[in-house]
Order: C-alpha cells, then structure tokens, then sequence
C-alpha cells in the first residue's frame, strides 16, 4: 500500500507566517509513515514557533520508536501554560502508519481527525489519557488497520471554526461541515489525491469566512492509502552493451508507465524492441530538445539537458513548464513510485571541454531528483545502475 | 527523384554545439528545394560516440554523408553540390 500525504494551508488573514505547522516522514525503506500537525496559540511567528517545536519534537520521538502514546503524554505533559490565555501553547495530532496497514493516531485539541472508506465516515472508538499534571489536557489514542482506499483526513480548528459568527455558519463550518465538505469531494472524484482534496477543504473553509479574510490559520492534511501508481524511467546505455537487450526486454515489461531519457537510450531501445521513435517534432521551447514518441512508451525525451532543466524546476518548484523537462516533471510528479533505469555508460563527448556548457555526470543528476522526489514530494524513488 | 535526406542530430552534444541552430536550415532551403529535400531533426545519429574519426559536433547527415563541426552554411553546401551533381 501507497500513502499520498500532503498539507494545505493557509495563513490567517493579516499574518506573514503560518501558526499551524505539519511535518511528515517516511522511513527509508518505506515501510513507515510519520506525520504530525500542530496548531500553535495565537497566530504569525509566535504560533509559528510553537506548533513548529511541537510538531518537529513529536515526529522525532515517535521516529525513535518511542510508543506514541508516552510521546505524545510526553509532550502534553510539558507544553507550558499561556499566562494570558491560561491553556497549553499548542494542540496537535499525529499519525504512525505502517506499510501493512497498522495506524495510530493521538490528539490533544485539535478537531477530530476523519476516516473516509467507500465514501462513508468510519467510527472509531478513542481510548482516553489526561494528563496527571493538567487535568484540562486530554490525550485520544486510535488504533485501527486501513485499507486500501481509505483517507484520513486531519485539519485545525481554522477549519472546524470557519465563517463563526456568520449568519450561514453562525458557530462555523463545524466537524459536520468538514465532513460534509470531504464526502463531497471524494463523491465528485473517487480518485482525489490528497493534494486536491487538501486544497479543496481549506477552500471551502476559506469561502466560508466574512470577505474571504482568514480568521485563523488553516489547514488540512490528508493520508490516502491507495496501490501505488508505478513509472520507470530508463536513461543512458548499459555499461555491458552484451545486456541491452535483457534490460530492454525489462523495460517493456514493467507494468506502469514508462520515460526515456538520451537519445542513445531512445535508438537502443528502438533497436531491441524494433519500435520506431517518431514525431520528433521540428520546434523546440525553452531551449531543450523536442519531445519524441515511441509506441508503448509514454515520453520520449533528450537526456542530461532535460533531467538537469527537470531538476531545477523540480528545486524551484516550477511545476508548470511546457517545454520537454516540464513534461518530465508531469511525468513524475503523477506517479508514487518512480524507478530509474541508470545506464553506466559514459558518452566521452559530454566531457570535451570545448562544450559550451558543462554537462552534469548521469549518475549525479539522477541522485539530485532522487532527493529532491522523497524530500520534497514525498515520493518513492528507486536507482538501477546497470 | 529521390528526395535527399537531411538528419540533424538533437542529442545532447550536438544540441549543445548548435545543432538546434542548424534546423533553421529548414526556413531557408523548404521554399526554394520543398520538392528535393527532406529536413528531419532526429534523437541521435550516435555519430559523437566515435570522437576519433570524425572531427566535432554538431554532426548533420546528408543522405549518407556526415557533416561534422556542421554549420547552418556548410551544411547548405553540402545539399547544394549534391543536387547539382544529381
């Protein structure tokens, strides 16, 4: 099982920092999924600040395998009192979900979080801790399996509490009007990801205040356990030329969707399978090579010049560009999984150093979006070299 | 007749050395020869791999002569002494 997770947020009006902050982890190997959100009292840096230790503290306890419940009572035990407001400096909840479908889940004064399967809200029943040092804390903790196909869906009380005092929502959106709003979106698109249905959420709660200001920070994060959506990127020829054919033969058989990057790559595989690589189109944007196609294959692109453009707008998060790195980062970014087929074979003529541009190494460009897939759009990335 | 075929390479080391430039060609040579030639860019000719026997990229096939260190003139010659000698 695959878990998309993402945030959305937005600031309270007026404020230049978020007072809400949400954190997320998965372990190397993948099996496990951390994430934490934490609503800090009041609003701008202040709040920043504390949701931020909250939340970070949290997710490194729970990361050290310490049980989330004592990480949790740990935490609440500590936060210290407002002297104003006299309530504890930050709410939070987190999650620990492992790959066979394990969770759990503790909260301290955030909303309620939701568990969407087939469209309906799942009951779940909360054991209840209070803290032996302030009675007015109280820590749920949920333990359930997911399935495929579930959502959890967690917000702060910007959410549950949008538009109060308004002659629509008199006492806010409400847990029922956050629930009501999730179906929906789930109803219209059975396959929402979870950056859609963030953004639609926060929205929703955001249309719900006077003149669209803000009236708290907002937020909404969303886990959808789901099978993983597959993509392979094959790029630079084998080192040993005896097995292009074996590695061909396991391109083509992957079962998802499928890139290649170089032009080498392109005519060995060409070659192998005997496909043709056609409508190389004759212009060119944003100063890369043109696209190609291939029966079977989903994108056809250059190799270096491209990964490296994808790379940097994957850094700079510029994810709307038409040109062949823009169609690569599309590429990627819809897939969970991505593999890339690293091909050791070095074109000397990269390195001639009367190139006007210096040419990245393969391998280093592969490693650099590698990074940039898990850390920042928590993807699951996987290197071949061949 | 045949038409003669112009590949211009768009792998990474001859885009990089002004390959892309080259297509151009086609604005200049499709009015005047539109009937005698045909302008492909193509993924790679692989012709870089083989540094030692050819000189510098961009390399560009006409029919089955390589142009190398290939210019958007040079390469207009080469089509125009071989449509002379057809």
């Amino acid at each position: 099982m695959f878990i998309d997770v993402d945030c959305s947020q937005i600031k309270k009006f007026g404020q230049n920092a978020f007072g809400d902050y949400f954190v997320s982890k998965r372990s190397d190997k993948q099996e496990r999924l951390i994430a934490v959100l934490s609503d800090g009292l009041g609003s701008g840096i202040k709040a920043n600040i504390l949701s931020c230790m909250t939340s970070t503290m949290l997710l490194r306890f729970i990361e050290e395998d310490i049980p989330i419940q004592k990480a949790a009572q740990t935490i609440m035990d500590s936060l210290p009192v407002c002297q104003i407001r006299k309530i504890s400096y930050a709410t939070f909840s987190a999650i620990d979900c492992r790959s066979d479908g394990n969770v759990w889940v503790v909260e301290e004064g955030n909303p309620t979080f939701l568990l969407i399967r087939n469209g309906e809200e799942i009951a779940l029943e909360a054991k209840e801790y209070t803290s032996p040092k302030f009675p007015d804390r109280h820590l749920q903790l949920y333990q359930f399996k997911a399935e495929v196909g579930d959502r959890i869906i967690f917000c702060s009380d910007g959410v549950t509490q949008a538009g109060i005092g308004t002659k629509e929502y008199p006492l806010g959106l409400k847990r029922e009007g956050f629930l009501q709003c999730v179906k929906k979106c789930v109803r219209d698109n059975p396959e929402i990801s979870s950056t859609e249905l963030s953004t639609q959420v926060i929205q929703k709660a955001l249309s719900a205040e006077p003149l669209e200001h803000a009236g708290d920070d907002i937020s909404c994060a969303v886990l959808y356990f789901r099978k993983p959506r597959k993509a392979l990127i094959f790029t630079g020829p084998p080192y040993n030329k005896m097995k292009d054919r074996e590695y061909c033969l396991s391109f083509e058989c992957f079962a998802g969707k499928k890139a290649i990057c170089g032009g080498t790559t392109a005519n060995l595989v060409s070659r192998e399978l005997r496909r043709e690589i056609v409508n190389l189109s004759a212009v060119t944007s944003g100063n890369l090579p043109p696209v190609a196609a291939m029966e079977g294959v989903d994108l056809v692109t250059e190799g270096i010049l491209t990964l490296t453009r994808a790379a940097e707008y994957l850094e700079k998060e510029e994810l709307s560009h038409q040109d062949a790195a823009g169609q690569l980062v599309d590429f990627m970014l819809s897939s969970d999984i991505i593999e890339f087929m690293v091909g050791a074979m070095l074109n000397q003529a990269h390195y001639d150093p009367s190139l006007p541009i210096e040419i990245e190494v393969r391998r280093t460009i592969i490693k650099k979006i590698k990074k940039l897939l898990e850390n920042k759009y928590f993807k699951q990335v996987v290197i071949h070299y061949m | 007749m045949e038409k003669i075929k112009v590949k211009i390479c768009q792998g990474t080391t001859c885009f990089v050395m002004g390959g892309e430039v080259i297509k151009s060609i086609h604005d200049t040579l499709v009015e005047k020869y539109a009937d005698k030639i045909e302008i492909v860019p193509v993924r790679c000719l692989e012709v870089c791999h083989d540094a030692d026997s050819f000189s510098q990229a961009p390399y560009v096939y006409v029919n089955d002569e390589v142009v190398s260190a290939a210019t958007v003139d040079k390469v207009i010659s080469v089509i125009e002494s071989k449509l002379k000698n057809e």
